[in-house]
C-alpha cells in the first residue's frame, strides 16, 4: 500500500513557494522545510491502557535564509495568505535586527558562502503492508491486550507486561528556488517490556520491533514473547560481573550500540567543524581491525530513517565510514560541508521544524562477514555473549565509550555455563576496542525501536545494527 | 482558537469531559563556534493538546477512559473534528479505572517571576554570551562551542469541570564544551545549564568551573584498580542518584506496582548507620525552569513533604493516580529539595576516596535501583595525596549502598534542584584500569 503525502503540505506549497520568491529578491539564499507528521502511539499494561498522539507528531516550517554573513533560520508554525507580509517581518527580525544588535554587541560571526543548489524535483512515497488507518484502535487494543493475558498465563513472576506500539506517518516538503522535493513514509515500532519480582528483587527486559511497516508489525509481536519474558526472568539469578577486560561476543543489538555511540558520534561532521572529533586525525588510516566495515546511510539499508532527502534537503546517500579497517569518511550536512569544503552526504537531521539541524546519524551498521555464530561461540575461552542494549554515550573527542548492557552470558571453553551477570557496563578507549575485534559473523540485524540524542537534546530517529562481533572490552 | 476547539468538543457526543492545553512559545537561539556565532535562530509556535474523556461501566464497574491528540494552528474546523473525533473513538476502548477531573481552586497562585520579563529577548542575548564567555580567558583551554536558547512561554489550561488557569514562564538553555590541552592529547568536557532568571555570574562561574575540571582531566591518570573505596559523588550525578526516591514515592509507580514504598516505613531500611534523606517538593524555586502554579491537569501546586528522615510521608502525583490510592492529591511538581547530611565535605574527605566529579552519563535505574557510569573525572586521595583520574566506571545498587550513605552538609542549587553538593558511598564497584 503506498503511503499518501499530506494534503496540508500540497496545499501550503504554492504559498510557501510565494514566500521564497519574495525573500529570494533579498537574500541570497532561501529554502523551507514543511512537516506534517501524524501518528499515534498505544499502550496496554496491567493497570490500563493509553492511546494518545505519537511523540513525533509536529506540522509547521522552518525558513532558512543567508544573511549576508551566515545562516538565520526561523521556524513557524502558522501560515495564511493574508499574514504572509507579517510573517516576512517576523522572519527579517531575526535574519536583520537580531544580528545587527549581535554584531553591534561585537560579537563575532562564522563565514558561509551562499548555498548552490543544482536543480532537482523528486518525490518519495513509502509502500507498507497496513496503512495505521485500516486497523481500528480498537483492533489494535485488543490484540495488545490479548498478548498482555498471554504473558501473564506464561509466568507468575510478572507484576507487568507492558506492550507498547507506535504509528508514524511523516510528510515532509523542501522548497528552495532550485529544489522541489516531496516525501511520506510510515515507520513503527512496538516494544515488549515484562517487569518481573521475586521477594523484593525487581528485574524487567525490553525487546524492540520497528521498521518501514505499519501495523503489519503488531503480528511480530505474538512470536517469541516467551524468551523474552524467560530473558527478564533469569535476570532475578544475574550476579555482577568481576570488573576487568573480557573476551565478548557483542549481539547484533550491542554491536550496533557500538557502531552508533562508539564510532558513530565520533564522524558526524559537525564535530570536524568544532574541532570536536578524535577521527579527523585517523582519515584515510586504520582504526579498526580489516573485518570491520562500517557505513551509514539513508539508503544504505531500508529502515525507520530511510528517506528521499534530509531536512537540508540534500538526496540520501551511503556513506563508507570504515572500510576494512580504514576510517574512509564522516558524516555531514549541508553547512558543515560547505564550511569544510566537503560533499554532504544527506544526514542533516532535525529533531522537528523547530529545532536546528545537525550531522546526524540515519542507519548505522557494521557490515557482516563470513564467521558462524556457534564457531565464535566455540572459540571462546572464557568470556561473555553481550545482549540486550539499555543505553550509551559518545565521546566524539577523546573516544571513550559507554555502553550499558542488560545481559552477559558467560561462556567457558566455547560452552554457556547458564551463569548471568546483569546489569553490565561496558566502556572503553574506541580504537581498542574496534581493533580487537577477531571475528565478524554472516547475519545482519538491524534495530530502530529507540531514539538518537546529541548530548542531551535533540532527538532523532534511527537504527543501527550488524552482525555478532567477537571482541576484548573492559566491564564493569 | 480555544473557543473554536470549546465548541466542537461540546459538540460532540458522549464526552464525559476534556481538557485543553495551549503553549506559546517564541524563542531566540545563538549556536557558537568557539567565541564566534555561526547560527543565529527564532522561533514562534502554538500548540494545542486536546485530551478527551469518556465513561461506562463494566462488570458493575466504572471507568474512565481518555486519549490526546495534537491540534495544530492551522488546522481547519473539519480536520480538528476529525482529529478530536478519532481521539474520542480511542478513549471508548482505553479501560482505565474512573478518576475525576480537577476541579476549579480557590487558591491564589503566585505568578513566576523572571528578571527575563523586563527586556525583549533580543536584548538579553548580548548580556547572556558575554557572561558566558567571561571566563573564556586561558591559553591552553578555552570554551570549544556553545549553544545559547531563551525562551518566553505562555501556558493556558482549560477543562470542562471550570478551570481556567493560565501562566507564564521564561526557559534559558546554555549547552557548552570545554577543552584545555596540557603536554598530551587536548581533552573536552560538556555541561548543560537551565536557568529561568537573569543570572550573569551563575553562567560565568559554571564556565569558569568546567573551565578548570577541564585543565583537571588534561592532567588525569587513569583510574586505578581500587578495592572497597569510598566514592564520592558530586554534581549532577547526585541528582540523578535521587531521583530514584521520587520514582519510588511516586503514586503512578505505586499503582502500577513498580514500587513497594509504603507510607511510614523508612525507605533506607531499619539499620541505616549514615544520613536519612528528607525530601520536599516545591513547585516556587527562584531561578529554576520547571517551577509552575499548576501541574498538566491544572491542579493548584504547594509545597509537599514526600520523605522525612528516610521515612515516606506521603505519595506525590497527580490528580489521577492520587485518587486511585486514596491519597490526597499533591500535583505533578518538578522541583526537588533535599536536605543537607551531617558533616561538611571537608569530613567526608578526611579518609581515601574516589571522587567522581564528571561522568560520560550518570545513570540511576529508578526502577530497580541499578546506577553506573563511565569515569570521565575524578579525584582520588589515597591518604597521602590527591591525582586527577579519568576512564574506567563505576556501578552499584541503591540497595546496597543507602544504609550506608552520607550526604554533605553544603546544599547547592541546580535549576530545579537544591540538595546535598556530594554523595558519599560505600560498597561500590569500581572499574579501573
Amino acid at each position: 500500500m503506498q503511503v499518501k503525502i499530506s494534503g496540508y503540505l500540497l496545499k501550503q506549497k504554492p504559498l510557501i513557494k510565494e514566500l521564497v520568491t519574495k525573500l529570494t529578491e533579498k537574500y541570497g539564499y532561501v529554502s523551507v522545510l514543511g512537516t506534517d507528521t501524524s501518528g499515534k502511539s498505544y499502550k496496554v499494561q496491567r493497570t490500563g491502557i493509553e492511546v494518545n498522539d505519537s511523540r513525533w507528531v509536529e506540522r509547521g516550517f522552518v525558513v532558512r535564509v543567508h544573511n549576508g554573513i551566515n545562516y538565520s533560520e526561523y521556524s513557524f508554525n502558522q501560515l495564511e495568505r493574508e499574514q504572509l507580509d507579517q510573517l516576512i517581518t517576523e522572519i527579517e527580525r531575526v535574519v536583520q535586527t537580531d544580528v545587527k544588535t549581535l554584531q553591534a554587541a561585537q560579537i563575532e560571526f562564522n563565514q558561509y558562502p551562499v548555498i548552490a543548489e543544482e536543480a532537482i524535483s523528486d518525490s518519495f512515497y513509502g509502500e507498507i503492508e497496513v496503512l495505521p488507518d485500516e486497523l481500528s484502535p480498537q483492533a489494535k487494543i485488543e490484540r495488545m491486550s490479548a498478548l498482555k493475558e498471554q504473558a501473564f498465563a506464561y509466568s507468575d513472576r510478572l507484576i507487568d507486561f507492558r506492550v507498547m506500539l507506535e504509528e508514524v506517518h511523516i510528510s515532509k516538503i523542501f522548497i528552495s528556488v532550485n529544489k522541489d522535493l516531496e516525501q511520506s513514509y510510515i515507520w513503527s515500532q512496538a516494544n515488549l517490556v515484562p517487569i518481573v519480582r521475586r521477594d523484593q528483587q525487581t528485574k524487567y527486559y525490553f525487546e524492540g520491533f520497528s521498521g518501514l511497516k505499519g501495523s503489519e508489525i503488531l503480528t511480530e509481536l505474538a512470536e517469541g514473547y516467551q524468551e523474552i519474558i524467560d530473558k527478564a526472568v533469569s535476570l532475578l539469578d544475574a550476579e555482577r560481573v568481576e570488573a576487568g577486560i573480557y573476551d565478548v561476543i557483542c549481539s547484533p543489538d550491542v554491536a550496533g550500540l557500538i557502531a552508533h555511540e562508539a564510532f558513530g558520534h565520533g564522524v558526524e561532521m559537525d564535530m570536524f567543524v568544532k574541532n570536536r572529533a578524535k577521527a579527523v586525525e585517523y582519515l584515510g588510516k586504520p582504526i579498526a581491525s580489516k573485518l570491520v566495515t562500517m557505513h551509514d546511510g539513508a539508503a544504505t539499508v531500508k529502515h525507520v530513517s530511510s528517506y528521499l532527502f534530509d531536512d537540508e534537503g540534500t538526496l540520501a546517500g551511503d556513506t563508507v565510514v570504515i572500510e576494512q579497517g580504514i576510517l574512509k569518511s564522516g558524516i555531514s550536512d549541508l553547512l558543515s560541508a560547505l564550511y569544510l569544503g566537503t560533499t554532504p552526504t544527506g544526514n542533516g537531521k532535525r529533531q522537528s521544524f523547530e529545532r536546528k539541524s545537525y550531522a546526524r546519524m540515519t542507519n548505522t551498521i557494521f557490515a557482516p562477514g563470513t564467521d558462524r555464530l556457534e564457531d565464535m561461540i566455540a572459540s571462546l575461552k572464557y568470556g561473555y555473549l553481550l545482549e540486550g542494549m539499555m543505553s550509551g554515550m559518545e565521546d566524539p573527542k577523546n573516544w571513550g565509550i559507554q555502553c550499558m548492557l542488560m545481559i552477559g552470558k558467560e561462556i567457558r571453553d566455547g560452552e554457556f555455563t547458564g551463569k548471568i551477570i546483569s546489569p553490565v557496563i561496558m566502556t572503553g578507549y574506541v580504537p581498542d576496542l574496534l581493533k580487537s575485534i577477531s571475528m565478524v559473523s554472516d547475519q545482519l540485524e538491524l534495530f530502530g525501536s529507540g531514539a538518537c540524542g546529541k548530548g542531551y537534546k535533540e532527538f532523532v530517529k534511527v537504527s543501527d545494527g550488524g552482525p555478532y562481533l567477537k571482541t576484548k572490552a573492559r566491564l564493569g | 482558537m480555544i473557543e473554536r476547539i470549546k465548541d466542537i468538543l461540546n459538540e460532540m457526543p458522549g464526552l464525559a469531559g476534556w481538557k485543553i492545553i495551549r503553549q506559546w512559545v517564541e524563542s531566540s537561539e545563538l549556536f557558537f563556534v568557539g567565541q564566534r556565532l555561526d547560527m543565529n535562530r527564532g522561533k514562534k509556535v502554538e500548540h494545542y493538546q486536546v485530551t478527551v474523556y469518556k465513561d461506562f461501566k463494566a462488570d458493575g464497574k466504572k471507568y474512565r477512559g481518555s486519549s490526546t491528540t495534537s491540534i495544530h494552528p492551522t488546522m481547519l474546523s473539519d480536520e480538528i473534528k476529525r482529529a478530536i473525533g478519532a481521539a474520542s473513538l480511542a478513549a471508548t476502548y482505553v479501560k482505565n479505572e474512573y478518576y475525576p477531573l480537577v476541579k476549579p481552586s480557590v487558591l491564589d497562585q503566585p505568578s513566576l517571576r523572571s528578571g527575563f520579563s523586563t527586556d525583549s529577548r533580543s536584548a538579553w542575548l548580548p548580556k547572556l554570551s558575554e557572561a558566558l564567555y567571561r571566563a573564556d580567558r586561558y591559553q591552553q583551554g578555552r570554551i570549544n562551542s556553545a549553544e545559547l536558547f531563551l525562551s518566553q512561554i505562555k501556558k493556558r489550561l482549560v477543562n470542562s469541570a471550570g478551570v481556567d488557569v493560565e501562566y507564564e514562564k521564561y526557559r534559558g538553555e546554555l549547552e557548552f564544551i570545554t577543552n584545555w590541552q596540557e603536554e598530551g592529547e587536548e581533552v573536552e568536557l560538556y555541561k548543560k545549564l537551565d536557568f529561568s532568571d537573569f543570572q550573569p555570574a551563575l553562567l560565568t562561574s559554571e564556565t569558569e568551573k568546567m573551565l578548570e575540571m577541564s585543565r583537571e582531566k588534561a592532567r588525569a591518570v587513569p583510574t586505578p584498580i581500587l578495592n572497597n573505596c569510598p566514592v564520592i559523588l558530586t554534581g549532577d550525578s547526585v541528582e540523578e542518584f535521587f531521583n530514584y526516591y521520587l520514582v519510588q514515592s511516586a503514586a503512578q509507580y505505586v499503582y502500577e506496582r513498580i514500587s513497594t514504598a509504603k507510607i511510614g516505613e523508612n525507605i533506607q531500611g531499619s539499620k541505616v548507620k549514615g544520613d536519612l534523606i528528607s525530601l520536599k517538593l516545591d513547585p516556587f524555586i527562584d531561578g529554576s525552569t520547571e517551577s509552575a502554579p499548576y501541574d498538566q491537569q491544572g491542579f493548584p501546586l504547594r509545597p509537599t513533604t514526600v520523605f522525612e528522615k528516610g521515612v515516606l510521608q506521603r505519595y506525590w502525583g497527580n490528580q489521577r493516580f492520587c485518587h486511585y490510592l486514596g491519597a490526597e492529591t499533591t500535583g505533578e511538581i518538578n522541583n526537588v529539595v533535599i536536605e543537607g547530611g551531617t558533616y561538611p565535605v571537608s569530613t567526608l574527605k578526611k579518609e581515601p576516596y574516589l571522587e567522581l566529579l564528571a561522568f560520560s552519563d550518570f545513570h540511576m535505574d529508578p526502577l530497580i535501583g541499578d546506577f553506573a557510569g563511565e569515569i570521565r573525572l575524578g579525584r582520588y586521595y589515597d591518604g597521602e595525596k590527591t591525582v586527577a583520574v579519568t576512564g574506567g566506571s563505576i556501578s552499584g545498587n541503591i540497595k546496597e549502598v543507602q544504609e550506608c550513605m552520607y550526604l554533605s552538609k553544603e546544599v547547592k542549587q541546580n535549576n530545579n534542584y537544591i540538595g546535598p553538593e556530594s554523595l558519599k558511598l560505600s560498597n561500590v564497584s569500581i572499574a579501573g584500569n
